[in-house]
């Protein structure tokens, strides 16, 4: 049991990671990217192939970290050119493409068959709770430390700056201040952040493959910080916590539910998300930890 | 010849991804807001046209059924969900299509499972040519997408509400002091773009098979073509279909089969930074 819940606590953590960089892109400076997942799958196959050919661990995090940074570079630089609603396809399909990528290029990614074998975290504890325990400690630490990044940014100068970029980005340059190169930071910074994510990923699941990186997890972030409240650390957490509830609270829905099969589940999950997105967008735009006074 | 076989291959595809930019760019140039639900809109069409192709053996009453179904399913998507979010940003409109699109997968997937299913078709001998080989298949779908094209742009520029559905895309601020009802007019586009896109869902699945998730794929080249083309041109978006469709199918030798939607996004990113306004669109002063 204790076994089981550490698990979700490692799964949900990750995905945090993955709502923070979200959640600080869309609620500060207004940027939708909807191919998140593309940095998470640049992290996991960096450092699960690094750690492969034996890199150390810590250097394959680095690296995944700095990979998915880079990859993101490209993108920021788009950005600047496009408007809000372009640039939402634009990653849409560079996620996808990354994921053609990792499918095609089989002597580097094994291709759908996927990479086995991936190192864990502290192999040299004993495996079992003791590992787990360490993983589940160490990425709540970067968690946390990723927190507080983003509490910096929203708190300081750099993140009131990011702020008026989207509020009002004309008054901005007129002040003179240079917002593209922030909004090029914000999405390399929470790209890193995605990269790291995946490393743990697939250092915790052991086995990664082409599939595991659909879209589909790109949607799971953005209702988990549209549940919570864009742009706020607190809407970041509750939403994300809501979303493993959801997410693990369905697989044993199949327990009380006779005769539901895990196909129809999983287009259950999707509906539900479906819903509600629509009903955030609808009725509550600014989540459950938003600004209550507001409307 | 090889590569004249995969272009008259590829202008079949490129009709279905005609079809589905046309849809797309309908809605952009009207409503503003990239609708990321409409592939799953023909995919609602593809599994409509199912159920009725068994029962008739006709390919045509299928068509005009999933047609049917298609433009009460955007019908209902705008007054439930879309219409309610006209003041909001594009964001929410962007989202909200999300949710919608997952909604309808979700129903799809289940209503008829997510086992692969096929239009069973006659086989029948392909047309010869000049050395090139027509299948009548592909024939009867090109002919299907003639006739909704058709009846797409007559209504586009033949009748009232077509001519009111373009003053709102000129200028949405100008056709309302003028008297335009604006709330009929999206009513009427919604329901024309959702029929196009059933009518491309069809011809996806008869070529190829239908699932849930077949019509979620058709969206990166479907998105490309209708930048390609130029945003609310629906001339734009057919021509920028075909010539898509075209491109990805000679492709296939030279950068393999997975590459194909790759493609798609790489012409899409060249053209937002190059050339904006696409084919046929308008120059327009932001993007």
């Amino acid at each position: 049991m204790l076994s089981y819940l550490l698990a979700i606590a490692i799964i949900t953590l990750i995905y945090l990671l993955l709502s923070f960089g979200l959640s600080l892109q869309y609620g500060s400076v207004g940027l939708i990217n909807f191919g998140h997942v593309g940095f998470f799958a640049i992290g996991a196959y960096t450092s699960a192939l690094l750690a492969l050919s034996g890199v150390p661990l810590f250097a394959s995090f680095c690296a995944a970290a700095i990979a998915a940074g880079l990859a993101a570079w490209p993108i920021g630089l788009i950005s600047l050119r496009l408007r809000d609603d372009y640039f939402a396809i634009v990653t849409l399909g560079f996620s996808e493409t990354v994921r053609i990528i990792i499918v095609s290029e089989k002597w580097l990614t094994n291709g759908v068959q996927g990479v086995p074998g991936i190192p864990r975290l502290f192999s040299s504890l004993p495996v079992g709770l003791a590992a787990q325990l360490a993983t589940a400690g160490l990425l709540l630490a970067v968690c946390v430390g990723a927190a507080l990044v983003m509490w910096r940014i929203i708190k300081s100068p750099f993140g009131r700056v990011i702020q008026a970029i989207r509020d009002n980005e004309d008054a901005l340059k007129a002040l003179g201040k240079d917002p593209a190169r922030f909004k090029i930071q914000v999405l390399m910074l929470s790209a890193a952040l995605a990269g790291i994510a995946g490393a743990f990923y697939a250092h915790y699941i052991t086995f990664i493959i082409p599939e595991q990186f659909v879209p589909l997890v790109t949607f799971y972030v953005w209702m988990a910080i549209i549940i919570g409240g864009v742009g706020r650390i607190s809407g970041a957490i509750v939403g994300t916590v809501l979303l493993m509830v959801f997410l693990e609270g369905s697989r044993f829905m199949r327990d009380f539910i006779p005769g539901v099969s895990e196909v129809e589940m999983a287009s259950l999950r999707i509906g539900v998300i479906g819903l509600l997105l629509i009903l955030f967008t609808l009725y509550r735009p600014q989540g459950l930890m938003g600004d209550y006074t507001k409307r | 010849m090889y590569f004249a076989q995969l272009a008259v291959n590829g202008l079949v595809q490129g009709l279905v991804i005609s079809l589905a930019a046309m849809s797309i760019t309908l809605v952009f140039g009207i409503v503003r807001f990239p609708n990321a639900a409409t592939g799953d809109i023909m995919t609602v069409g593809a599994f409509s046209g199912l159920i009725v192709y068994p029962l008739t053996g006709s390919l045509l009453l299928s068509g005009i059924f999933a047609v049917v179904v298609t433009a009460a399913v955007a019908l209902a998507g705008h007054l439930l969900v879309f219409r309610r979010l006209a003041a909001r940003s594009v964001v929410a409109l962007l989202v909200a299509s999300i949710g919608v699109g997952f909604v309808l997968r979700s129903i799809m997937g289940l209503a008829f499972g997510h086992q692969p299913m096929v239009f069973s078709m006659p086989l029948s001998r392909p047309y010869r040519i000049g050395g090139l080989a027509i299948n009548p298949l592909d024939l009867q779908l090109a002919l299907l997408a003639a006739v909704i094209l058709a009846l797409a742009f007559a209504v586009l520029h033949l009748t009232p509400i077509g001519r009111q559905m373009r003053a709102v895309a000129d200028n949405a601020a100008l056709a309302r002091v003028s008297g335009i009802r604006s709330g009929r007019v999206l009513a009427a586009l919604w329901v024309l773009a959702g029929a196009i896109a059933g009518a491309g869902g069809v011809m996806l699945g008869v070529k190829t098979v239908v699932s849930p998730e077949m019509g979620w794929d058709m969206l990166m080249p479907a998105f490309a073509a209708a930048i390609f083309g130029g945003i609310g041109s629906p001339a734009g978006a057919l021509l920028a279909g075909l010539i898509l469709g075209v491109v990805q199918e000679m492709s296939t030798p030279f950068v393999g089969f997975t590459y194909k939607i790759a493609l798609s996004f790489a012409i899409m990113l060249i053209v937002l930074l190059k050339r904006p306004s696409g084919l046929l669109g308008r120059i327009e002063g932001v993007r």
